[in-house]
């Protein structure tokens, strides 16, 4: 049974590593396009109060899965007001609902907010994107991603024409926004950004954007209202939005191995179930949507580089500190044979010279 | 009363005027109302010394809204884009190479000396123009003994003919010990050094002889190498510029440069490794290190040596309950768990491996995790498969800017004793070595070197590497400060010329006088850094590069830096205007109009006086 199940994602994943391996050859010819070398996770849910429970669950539901496809604790930022699980109006304390069917619980275990309550402002959103922290932050809060990271960011909550509303008091123009991506491109925070929107007029707030390798999508167009799914009448409000349904919906039938592309994430939305328009722009993207598999952005991806040999250079060192002591393990007959002609060697030469055994230039010599 | 009788009736026809609307526009004086007296300065004097006090008052306010900008030196920050960016980098270096043959040569030094440097140029074509590498403008020295006969291209290499009369005692023993031969080359190329510069000078010795198989070439762990055997002239220059350009400039890779992904050092110029063995499932057995030992004896010089490229730090944990995330399948001929090349991107399992606990490093340094795992009981003994259907001898890979994983299978595992399992077990020092040299192997890779020592090239044969017990050679030391140095410079200038235009772009933002500093500083390290360069001084210069990038780093970095804090001067006019605004548009009106009142009553007096006369 687990043979048979290795296969298929044996094969995925030989797929998906042509793909890395060819993507990261081309990168490599020239100096100014990096490997892809980690994913990183922004995920904001900017309001609060006990209304807005459909926002918090959308941001975790989002979480759950981006964790669930492999992206670390270490490397996702969570902002959330937290205010929803031990709300005093929760019927059902501790626990998050996504679906009326009360199913998943996202609230379970493992769940690390970063930014809570009050500390979800505008000051630190932009302050996490720029890197421009108070110095005794600490490391789990910072974006510590580099120039071959790939970054998804997604916010939820309530917004408007070029603006999206901070819990209730502040609001995030779509000009700072704006500027805080150009200054992150400028210090080269990342290789690619995936900015999702959740909002009214979602796409608004992405249309000042101007750096390179951004690429947005939002769930509604200017003048669109975007909707909530549906309303739980048990805990007694909605629990999640369409936009955010549908997109969980697509994930719930990946897993790590697979490789489904984005632009079969950006159509499956459907503007009549979503009731409003998923509009993304694509311009400031150079590569094509088809190529790009899903988990560049919602999974981890890890380059590797398998390791030659080891450095054989300590070999004296040790042996001169445990002479009388004999190799515990049995394999290598052969390492017994050469240590026993060291002996001879190291009577032979000067001991005043760095000696060191024989044995590794014979190991070298054949190995070639 | 009588001198205050004669202005009354003026004085009331004066009060009469005034009171007139100004939209009168009198222009000369009528004859019915002509001025006798003098007009009087009183209210003049009154609004202008009220409009004069609103003017004298406005610096102040000015200053009293002033936002604070540190001056920065923008021109200075564009001279040095413009000094790193445009043309890059590169370091003199210089060569020397000794021939020593039995059989007649056909070229002279001087001939050989080009032929080198044109083969040299052949090799490094493509790499011209690679940030980091030398510049070959300077003559390779030559220097050709054949028998008693010695001959030189130039005066600057002070080789002891003959030096190398004493090779037979090496060749009793059959086989060449290399190590003795590098110490041996080392005291000789040292004693021939005139000019007393220890850096940047790399030799290669040639030694012509009949031999049973072909000369292979062999770099040592200093700054020089050897080709000892049957080679003809031709071959040998091939060799010895290959040596130069693929080993000595380029580091024993092809490329020449090495790129973003392999310079781990973070910002502040620190590295943190954090070491970790990782207890897949402890319920089968538990082990233990010892590190400290290990830190002492072999961590602690190599971190030592690499002073000048970064700041190295160690930590290290010991962490349970952490199996990875892949699968592996049993194979019966290996007698053993494989997993393959396939496999390792989904290895690390980052749910249950929690790495970054450091509490040392700091928001801005780097770190790189270096694991050992230990497989459990269902896994053991878990062996990596190559593509080639090999099995891998290091059992571990790197991670590009994360770190590493060596997979180690214990003893007990490996012939199927019984282990007892409420026993926390100790990996024996042997068995510590071994994994370190998998780690230091792999440490050279992450920063861009490879960690083997053979380096294959087509053209013209085989390059062994020999190996140094400080995990680099000092030739591999150079390469790396030169490349770090090239980058950290680069970072540093793109860094400041952000800078620059962020500062710019926002002129209502504070800068605080630590940017400024941060600033300059950063400009002397970078001036330093180029000046070292230019002087072909490595490390030196990657140590003020690296402060250099730092400071540049900090400076950009301010936490007060955020534009969302600063007001615009729009929001600026709109908060004091309706506090001045008003008073100042009456005050200068009022002052306007009793200029304009004084201008014709005064030309209305002086009417009636001529008149008079």
């Amino acid at each position: 049974m687990a043979t048979s199940f290795k296969f298929k994602p044996l094969t995925i994943s030989i797929l998906l590593l042509f793909l890395y391996n060819a993507i990261a050859s081309s990168a490599s010819g020239s100096s100014s396009t990096t490997m892809h070398t980690n994913n990183w996770a922004i995920l904001v849910c900017t309001s609060r109060f006990w209304f807005n429970y459909r926002h918090m669950a959308n941001t975790l539901s989002l979480y759950r899965t981006v964790k669930r496809l492999g992206i670390p604790d270490e490397r996702i930022i969570l902002m959330l007001a937290d205010d929803m699980a031990c709300n005093a109006r929760n019927k059902y304390p501790a626990q998050v609902f996504n679906n009326e069917n009360h199913l998943l619980n996202l609230y379970g275990d493992n769940v690390e907010v970063d930014y809570r309550g009050y500390e979800v402002t505008v000051e630190n959103f932009l302050r996490i994107l720029t890197g421009r922290h108070e110095r005794a932050v600490p490391r789990s809060k910072r974006l510590l991603s580099d120039e071959g990271s790939h970054i998804l960011l997604y916010m939820t909550g309530h917004g408007g024409d070029e603006f999206l509303k901070f819990q209730d008091s502040e609001e995030l123009q779509s000009h700072d926004l704006a500027d805080a991506v150009k200054q992150m491109k400028e210090k080269r925070r990342f290789k690619e950004l995936l900015i999702m929107v959740d909002t009214c007029q979602a796409a608004t707030l992405f249309s000042q954007l101007q750096s390179p390798g951004v690429l947005a999508i939002g769930s509604s167009k200017k003048g669109e209202n975007s909707y909530s799914h549906h309303l739980d009448s048990d805990v007694g409000v909605s629990v999640v939005d369409r936009f955010t349904f549908y997109t969980l919906a697509f994930f719930e039938s990946l897993n790590m191995y697979d490789n489904a592309s984005l632009s079969s994430l950006f159509t499956s939305y459907n503007p009549n179930t979503l009731m409003s328009t998923a509009y993304y722009r694509t311009d400031l993207y150079q590569r094509r949507l088809e190529e790009v598999p899903v988990t560049n952005f919602f999974g981890s991806v890890m380059e590797t580089i398998h390791t030659d040999s080891p450095y054989r250079a300590f070999s004296n060192r040790y042996y001169r500190k445990s002479k009388t002591e004999m190799p515990s393990d049995q394999s290598g007959g052969g390492n017994r044979r050469a240590l026993k002609d060291l002996d001879i060697l190291e009577e032979l030469a000067d001991p005043k010279l760095n000696v060191r055994p024989l044995q590794s230039t014979y190991l070298l010599v054949h190995e070639g | 009363m009588a001198a205050a009788s004669a202005p009354t009736p003026p004085s009331t026809a004066e009060i009469a005027e005034a009171a007139e609307p100004l939209p009168s526009k009198l222009e000369n004086s009528e004859p019915d109302c002509p001025r006798k007296t003098r007009p009087g300065l009183k209210r003049l004097a009154l609004t202008f010394t009220v409009l004069f006090s609103f003017l004298l008052g406005l610096p102040f306010l000015l200053k009293s809204v002033e936002i604070y900008r540190s001056p920065l030196p923008f021109r200075e920050i564009d001279d040095l884009s413009a000094a790193v960016e445009s043309i890059p980098l590169q370091f003199p270096c210089k060569f020397r190479a000794v021939f020593v043959g039995t059989g007649g040569s056909s070229f002279d030094a001087n001939e050989l000396s080009v032929k080198i440097e044109h083969q040299m140029r052949k090799i490094a074509a493509k790499d011209s123009t690679s940030c980091g590498a030398c510049s070959y403008n300077s003559s390779v020295s030559v220097v050709i003994e054949n028998g008693a006969d010695c001959f030189r291209s130039d005066n600057d290499f002070n080789w002891k003919c003959g030096a190398l009369s004493e090779l037979n005692k090496y060749e009793d023993s059959g086989e060449y010990n290399d190590e003795l031969f590098d110490e041996y080359l080392h005291s000789l190329v040292d004693e021939s050094d005139s000019r007393g510069n220890g850096g940047n000078v790399y030799t290669m010795i040639v030694v012509r002889r009949e031999g049973q198989k072909d000369a292979s070439a062999v770099v040592g762990k200093y700054r020089h190498g050897w080709i000892v055997g049957r080679v003809s002239e031709e071959e040998a220059v091939k060799k010895v510029a290959s040596v130069f350009v693929k080993a000595f400039v380029n580091g024993g890779k092809e490329e020449g440069s090495i790129s973003g992904e392999f310079m781990p050092v973070g910002a502040d110029g620190k590295i943190v490794l954090s070491f970790n063995l990782l207890n897949a499932d402890p319920h089968d057995w538990i082990y233990d290190w010892e590190f400290q030992e290990i830190d002492d004896n072999l961590l602690a010089p190599i971190l030592k040596y690499l002073k000048p490229i970064a700041d190295i730090s160690v930590e290290s944990q010991v962490l349970y309950h952490t199996p990875k995330s892949s699968f592996s399948y049993w194979d019966e001929k290996l007698w053993s768990y494989i997993f393959t090349t396939k496999d390792l991107p989904f290895f690390v399992n980052s749910n249950e491996w929690h790495l970054d606990t450091s509490v040392a490093a700091g928001g801005r340094s780097k770190i790189l995790h270096l694991v050992v795992y230990v497989p459990s009981a269902t896994e053991c003994p878990l062996l990596l498969q190559l593509p080639n259907g090999k099995i891998s001898k290091s059992n571990g890979f790197i991670s590009p800017m994360w770190g590493s994983v060596v997979v180690w299978n214990h003893a007990a595992c490996l012939n199927g004793s019984k282990m007892d399992t409420r026993v926390r077990h100790t990996i024996s020092s042997e068995d510590m070595r071994k994994i370190f040299e998998v780690f230091i192997g792999q440490l050279r890779q992450l920063f861009g070197l490879k960690s083997k020592g053979i380096f294959r090239d087509t053209s013209s044969g085989t390059i062994r590497l020999l190996t140094s017990e400080s995990g680099f050679t000092e030739w591999e030391l150079d390469v790396l400060s030169r490349q770090h140095t090239c980058f950290n410079l680069l970072q540093c200038t793109t860094t400041l010329g952000s800078l620059s235009r962020l500062v710019q772009s926002l002129p209502r933002m504070i800068i605080k006088e630590e940017i400024g500093e941060q600033v300059r500083y950063s400009l002397e390290a970078a001036k330093s850094a180029l000046s070292n360069v230019s002087a072909g001084i490595y490390d030196a210069s990657a140590v003020s590069s690296r402060r250099a990038r730092s400071f540049s780093e900090d400076a950009f970095y301010h936490p007060s830096m955020m534009s969302v804090s600063y007001y615009s001067f729009e929001h600026c006019f709109a908060v004091y205007s309706p506090f001045f605004l008003p008073v100042a548009l009456h005050v200068l009106l009022a002052a306007l109009r009793e200029w304009k009142r004084y201008k014709q009553e005064s030309r209305k007096f002086k009417a009636w006086k001529a008149k008079k006369d």
